[in-house]
């Protein structure tokens, strides 16, 4: 029997679209996380893209990514029955994961919903917090969205066309950058939790943990006091940049001394094409086989270097031009050449790489479209533990599919008192 | 401030770290902010390319006065070892039964020529936890392509989604997936085997293939094709949902610097909130956008009548005027707003800055994450290029002063 890493350790959920993915990469690794939703279920749950392009509470496929593997139970935290059973539940807990607004934070604790209660009621728990902008400081209050957490942290402003407006990044990363943050925070609590019996709280706040991003930015302003621009492509060397291929994008960063093979190797390969051109020539190959940082840097270099490198630019478009971007893609880093493809979904879906590493999961979700269950085929992992491997082992739950489990077989409430919180609309 | 000697969730884990560059350095340097005693191996063989990079302090030349190197390696000790000379493997080993993580987010090809795979670690260490970083995997047919940031961000279409649909993708303006994602995902990753190590004393291998670990950020527009057949396109700064939503032009600063805001209206209330902010501006009162169905059918002109009215704003103020009425929007700040202007970041403290013998008194990102029990936190800056090679020699390695001269003078410590 396959072994997890986070065996034994249980973790409620109370999440949004925002917090998702700390519980998800914790319950990947045999954490028995369960999602405590509101009675109606998580609002985010109504989030495109939808399987079959049908919307609903139950068909959200960004929902059932960062969801499987987590059960559900409902309650309302505005009833005082549903508070109680809160407190129930967190007493068979090690971890809560929340992402409140400030606003939601607040009205929860007119209903004594209080996080150091909890902690102060059992030390060993570990309470995580996911918030925007943390727990403290004039902008604690602020609501927060992907975007404009991108926009905080300092690095919309490095993205896009330095013609255009500053950019987000897709794939939601603010959260994503967000889950990651929190979820090392859970676990280096839990390690000190099992070592010492203390829990702690632990906070994200996503402007911090996201402007870590920035790269250089913030320092180069805390040396030069300059700040870094949005350049996109403008000011691009040859081999350097996104280039159209005969049926897409390839990016392409071939010459920086230092990162694979030398812009000589592009010649080579570009001539055993017959499509070097003149570039073989003496006056093209003698600059090129002395390609180094200075010409990368200096634009004083670079303007010397100037007719060279636009005539390089030319025949280098044109070749990439004539390859697919496969072909480019392969026969480029069988060289050593920093190239990548720039893949669409259906390329990730398709790639004979991947597909060989085994990387994709199958899995069956109920839809409550019919008895049909939809057979998904599954992103993988972030990573591989060879004795402790992550893994996908339940469906995304549908809403309050495990009260019945959870409240009476493992908390212990009475059935019959289950249906009368039912009745009231706790649960 | 947090006294340098408060308790840390990781003190007492030694962590060997052979990796160079971002990603890997990264990761240490969250094991590091946590109480992890991290020996970073180098050499003057083999120099990281971020100590040659930039940005360096003005005036100063060397080794070690690359920020972008420092920031990574805060709280390090710095070894040196020149894996090509003969005898290092011997050190190597040495270290590595006197640690409990190695690191190394080097090509496949090096680390097997340097005798550092999982198997011969663990003949060396039984419960090790070896976590490796290729960009694409230990197997598979593209196990050896050499990659960073700047080209996982197309290999998994963040560059494809990102972006004017009616352009060329232009990218994301830095190595993004080297700062969080794979850095983030390879810790988590450590941090779980070490539990299971203090649980079973089995150590174990990690592979962070780099593509699989972005691409694992990407799961509802891979889903998406997998599932539906549908290949998602790049939509600028539109949101599925959420109308209006994008990143707006307000006033020119003084000195002529464009100024932006990301503005995103998630329900009605919201709107009606931007409404009141807006009285008297076009939009307002125009019936189209009354309704989310309405404002998304005529989104283009909503999005440019909207950029008509911010264009005379302050972007900070108008920010602040509408969170106040619980609208989310940020001003897109800039590094000179994030260091100098930002007094959220400045009371929160979260820049740290550390006093570096060369570099004088630096900024640094603070941990990733805050606990407020145990809290990481910075304890010295980044190590001066083989500053502690002499004290982990003899202290860690246990070799005698003779021996470390020996070592030294073969180019081994070098």
């Amino acid at each position: 029997m396959t072994q997890s890493a986070l065996d034994g350790v249980r973790i409620l959920d109370l999440t949004s679209e925002m917090g998702w993915y700390c519980g998800k990469l914790l319950a990947d690794l045999g954490a028995d996380v369960i999602k405590v939703e509101p009675v109606g279920g998580d609002p985010s749950r109504g989030r495109a893209p939808f399987w079959q392009g049908i919307p609903g509470r139950e068909t959200s496929l960004r929902f059932w990514y960062f969801n499987a593997n987590k059960r559900s139970v409902t309650l309302d935290l505005g009833q005082y029955d549903g508070r109680w059973l809160f407190g129930e539940l967190i007493r068979t807990a090690d971890i809560v994961i929340e992402s409140w607004t400030a606003a939601e934070r607040a009205e929860l604790a007119e209903h004594d919903v209080d996080p150091d209660a909890y902690m102060k009621a059992q030390p060993a728990l570990i309470w995580v917090s996911i918030t925007g902008f943390g727990l403290d400081g004039p902008r604690a209050g602020w609501e927060v969205t992907d975007i404009v957490a991108q926009a905080a942290a300092g690095i919309a402003t490095l993205a896009g066309y330095p013609d255009g407006s500053p950019m987000r990044i897709a794939g939601n990363q603010a959260y994503a950058v967000a889950g990651i943050s929190a979820a090392q925070g859970a676990l280096l609590a839990l390690l000190q939790a099992e070592a010492t019996g203390s829990g702690q709280r632990v906070e994200t706040s996503i402007q911090e943990a996201l402007s870590i991003c920035q790269e250089t930015a913030h320092l180069q302003w805390d040396f030069q006091g300059a700040s870094r621009e949005r350049v996109g492509e403008s000011h691009r060397l040859p081999g350097i940049g996104t280039y159209e291929t005969s049926d897409g994008f390839i990016f392409s960063m071939v010459g920086v001394p230092g990162f694979g093979a030398p812009w000589t190797e592009v010649i080579g390969w570009m001539d055993e094409n017959g499509m070097a051109e003149d570039l073989t020539e003496p006056e093209y190959a003698n600059t090129f086989a002395n390609f180094n940082m200075r010409i990368l840097l200096d634009e004083e270099e670079q303007a010397k270097h100037a007719p060279v490198l636009a005539r390089a630019q030319e025949v280098l478009t044109r070749f990439y031009a004539s390859k697919t971007t496969m072909e480019a893609y392969e026969e480029g880093q069988s060289r050593r050449l920093l190239i990548g493809q720039v893949a669409t979904p259906s390329d990730i879906a398709d790639s004979e790489h991947l597909t060989a590493r085994e990387w994709w999961l199958e899995l069956n979700q109920p839809t409550r479209l019919g008895s049909e269950d939809a057979a998904l085929r599954y992103p993988g992992p972030p990573y591989h533990l060879s004795e402790t491997p992550a893994s996908i082992r339940r469906p995304a739950p549908q809403i309050g599919e495990h009260n019945q489990e959870v409240w009476v077989d493992e908390v212990g409430i009475p059935a019959e008192d289950l249906i009368a919180f039912a009745g009231e609309g706790a649960v | 401030m947090t006294s340098d000697n408060a308790a840390r969730p990781l003190d007492g884990v030694r962590v060997a770290d052979f990796s160079w560059f971002g990603v890997g350095p990264i990761a240490a340097r969250t094991l590091a902010d946590f109480g992890a005693d991290v020996i970073r191996i180098e050499s003057e063989a083999r120099v990281d390319g971020l100590r040659l990079g930039q940005p360096i302090k003005p005036g100063k030349t060397g080794y070690n006065v690359c920020a972008y190197f420092n920031n990574f390696n805060a709280d390090k000790r710095s070894f040196l070892l020149n894996m090509s000379a003969e005898g290092s493997q011997e050190v190597a080993y040495r270290l590595i039964e006197r640690s409990d993580v190695f690191l190394s987010n080097l090509t496949p090809r090096i680390f097997e020529r340097w005798n550092l795979t999982y198997e011969q670690l663990r003949e060396v260490k039984p419960d090790i936890i070896a976590a490796y970083m290729p960009m694409q995997g230990l197997s598979g047919p593209h196990r050896d392509f050499l990659g960073f940031g700047a080209v996982l961000t197309p290999t998994t279409g963040i560059s494809h989604l990102s972006g004017d649909p009616d352009r060329a993708p232009v990218g994301v303006g830095t190595n993004y997936p080297d700062y969080v994602v794979n850095p983030g995902h390879t810790v988590i990753a450590i941090l779980a085997a070490l539990r299971h190590r203090r649980k079973t004393g089995q150590g174990q291998r990690i592979e962070l293939a780099q593509v699989e670990s972005v691409a694992a950020t990407m799961g509802p527009s891979l889903l998406d094709y997998t599932a539906n057949g549908v290949n998602q396109v790049r939509n600028g700064n539109k949101s599925s949902w959420m109308c209006p939503h994008g990143i707006y032009r307000c006033a020119d600063d003084p000195s002529g610097r464009e100024r932006w805001i990301a503005i995103a209206v998630g329900d009605d209330a919201q709107w009606e909130s931007l409404r009141a902010v807006a009285e008297g501006a076009a939009f307002t009162t125009d019936d189209r956008f009354a309704t989310l169905l309405g404002r998304r059918r005529h989104e283009d002109e909503l999005n440019s009548m909207l950029s008509d009215w911010t264009t005379s704003f302050d972007a900070a103020a108008l920010a602040i005027q509408l969170q106040s009425v619980g609208v989310a929007a940020a001003l897109v700040q800039d590094a000179e707003d994030m260091c100098e202007h930002d007094d959220h970041l400045a009371a929160r403290g979260f820049y740290e800055y550390l006093d570096h013998p060369e570099t004088d008194i630096s900024l640094y990102d603070g941990p990733i994450v805050k606990l407020h029990g145990t809290p990481g936190y910075l304890a010295s800056p980044a190590p001066l290029f083989g500053q502690h090679t002499y004290e982990v020699a003899t202290e860690v390695l246990g070799y005698s002063a003779d021996e470390v001269a020996e070592l030294t003078s073969s180019g081994v410590l070098s």
